[in-house]
């Protein structure tokens, strides 16, 4: 793989350590006392390890170049991970990039396990990185996915589809399927690298997008850890068509991708998990459904030409109806979300329009979930916030023979 | 004086009847000419319909984009668009066959001409048929722009792109096919600039309030969503 940030010395220089056991790579370096923090962090971890003696971290510090801090135990590569640096600009494309550079060190310095912290420092601790690393570097595991304690308007794109497509395509229950902090072992490592490398010339890579695909076909050994609440440094300003262009785009380009092992499974299971589980923070303010749901008849009254491309006539007429009940029954079906899912992967597949008017039109019925979602669980407590998501990915495990059926014969069915 | 009267009637007669003879086989050629184009057009019309037909090219057309060529269409079908135009291109180029018996000359210099004038005719369908895909997605990347900005306007705002583009791809068209000449830029300018002196009046003042509501409620609502809205999508 390319290490374009990295320049030819400092990869030299890393060549010269002659491997280590562990590699952790740290996005946000900027928050919580900077790269100091960050390998005093590690440093507290490392000795926890019985078979970890030596370790390097890798921290963006935004400068061109890169350079490397050669210490026992703990080695420091200060490099940029990303165009444009990732603390201050950080979309989840500039992520993918830095993952892709900490993947491509990783591959490079040899390493038994790597673990890579992407959320805001302010609510990491070491022991973050000694539950998402321990699992790869001791117990067998290859891919060690994050639980977050969060509360029940926090991570809805990933509550809504993220996780429970995943575990429909794939049988495998990860909470958190895009992280975006991980553990993998080396052996995963080289398969993601060797994944990369058989990919054309100029396909994009979305690493986060396919890691937990990659371990799955690959028969690696998935788990999850505990690791508490966090934050997350993107700017939940990044206005939300944006977002779902830049999250969904690469997770339907990798169900194209993986079509074949996705299409062989059936139900899904449970993976072991670490740790104990946090109680979620609390919540503060209110959220405002009514403009939610503005959007949603907004789009239902404006965008039906354009989801009409992709949509079902049923699906429409669900929608449309929907868009005329009142703000205190506006409650969208499990099925229709489902389905609305599904049309949108094939819509993206077959091109029926340009893929990121497509993702961006998602917008309004993304909203709308919201909406729905909020409304249900205004009074909710955890325990009835769990039990609402299982039935909705069980209703995505439900509804996936017609995503297969499509999937394959689609001039059967024609919009 | 009666013979030599007789005289000049006979050989103006004789003058008259041997051009009307001459050109008889010029006319017959022409009418032979324009009927065999007509049967052969109707042979090629029918068998482009039944192939274009048999791939569905009508469908494919409105998937490819091109609402518009659809719309303009004899019985909105493009499939009877092109059939008619090879006909009629099959019937032309009869004529200009029997034409030559005429007067070679004449028609060489219209087929010069024609041939001249080709490529400008080629550059102006391009033109057209790629205006016709810029309009098409500029105003489905400003519908769904506007509509995830919670703009209530948004038909308005997209109808007016698709229009503006649609009407610079016209003018280009029409200059290249050297029609209307300076009339045609006056007006493009005087149409192009006025809807754009419109749109800029409306958003000024005739739907200040309006636009003023909506762009109220939106920096009221993203305010109070920075500071209380609980909702985090990551």
């Amino acid at each position: 793989m390319e290490l374009e940030s990295i320049s030819q010395p400092a990869l030299e220089q890393i060549d010269r350590l002659q491997g280590a056991d562990l590699v952790v790579g740290v996005l946000d370096a900027d928050g919580n006392g900077g790269p100091a923090a960050s390998a005093a962090m590690v440093r507290e971890v490392l000795p926890k390890f019985s078979d970890a003696a030596r370790a390097v971290l890798i921290v963006d510090d935004g400068a061109p170049g890169a350079r490397l801090d050669d210490q026992q135990p703990l080695s420091v590569l200060y490099c940029k991970l990303s165009e444009p640096n990732v603390t201050t600009e950080a979309s989840p494309q500039t992520i993918f990039e830095a993952y892709q550079t900490i993947f491509g060190l990783s591959g490079r310095i040899g390493a038994r396990a790597c673990g890579v912290i992407a959320s805001d420092l302010r609510t990491v601790t070491p022991e973050w990185i000694d539950r998402l690393v321990r699992p790869a570097l001791e117990m067998g595991f290859d891919l060690v996915a994050p639980l977050y304690a969060r509360h029940k308007w926090e991570g809805l794109l990933n509550r809504s589809v993220l996780s429970p497509l995943s575990r429909a395509l794939y049988g495998k229950r990860i909470e958190n399927p895009m992280g975006p902090d991980f553990g993998l072992s080396g052996k995963l490592m080289r398969r993601i690298l060797d994944d990369y490398a058989d990919l054309r010339r100029g396909s994009p890579r979305q690493p986060l997008a396919s890691l937990a695909s990659i371990a799955i076909q690959g028969n690696f050994q998935i788990c999850q850890a505990h690791v508490g609440a966090r934050t997350h440094p993107l700017a939940e300003g990044t206005d939300v068509s944006s977002l779902l262009a830049q999250v969904l785009g690469p997770v339907f380009v990798d169900m194209d991708r993986h079509a074949a092992v996705w299409q062989r499974v059936r139900g899904s299971q449970p993976v072991p998990d670490f740790g104990e589980p946090e109680p979620p923070p609390a919540e503060t303010g209110a959220v405002d459904v009514r403009r939610m749901i503005d959007s949603f008849k907004l789009g239902a009254a404006n965008l039906q030409d354009v989801w009409s491309q992709v949509l079902p006539p049923t699906t429409l007429f669900e929608i449309r109806k929907l868009s005329r009940q009142p703000p205190d029954q506006f409650r969208m079906p499990d099925s229709l979300w489902v389905w609305i899912v599904y049309d949108f992967a094939l819509g993206h597949r077959f091109r029926a329009i340009n893929r990121d008017h497509l993702l961006r039109s998602f917008t309004p019925l993304y909203l709308g979930w919201i909406a729905s979602y909020a409304l249900e669980m205004e009074n909710a407590d955890s325990a009835a916030v769990e039990a609402r998501l299982e039935r909705l990915a069980r209703a995505y495990e439900t509804g996936k023979p017609y995503l297969v059926s499509r999937w394959r014969w689609p001039d059967r069915f024609n919009p | 004086m009666w013979q030599q009267v007789e005289q000049a009637l006979s050989q103006s007669t004789t003058r008259v009847l041997s051009q009307i003879a001459s050109l008889l086989p010029g006319i017959v050629a022409l009418i032979l000419a324009v009927l065999i184009s007509l049967a052969l057009g109707a042979i090629l019309a029918s068998i482009l319909q039944r192939s274009l037909n048999s791939i569905d090219f009508d469908e494919r057309v409105l998937r490819w984009g091109f609402q518009s060529i659809a719309d303009w269409s004899p019985g909105k079908s493009p499939t009877l668009l092109v059939a008619r135009v090879a006909a009629w291109t099959v019937i032309f180029t009869g004529f200009l066959i029997g034409v030559s018996a005429f007067d070679l000359t004449l028609t060489s210099a219209l087929v010069l001409r024609f041939l001249e004038y080709l490529p400008n005719v080629l550059i102006a369908v391009v033109v057209l048929l790629v205006g016709s895909l810029i309009a098409r997605f500029l105003a489905r990347s400003v519908l769904i722009g506007a509509v995830n900005m919670n703009l209530q306007y948004a038909r308005l705002l997209s109808a007016g792109v698709r229009w503006m583009v649609m009407v610079l791809a016209v003018a280009m068209a029409l200059e290249h096919l050297a029609i209307g000449g300076g009339i045609i830029r006056l007006a493009f300018g005087i149409l192009f600039g006025g809807i754009v002196f419109a749109l800029a009046l409306a958003v000024g003042l005739g739907s200040k309030e309006l636009v003023t509501r909506s762009l109220e409620r939106e920096a009221t609502r993203s305010a109070a969503a920075s500071v209380d809205e609980p909702v985090r999508h990551l």
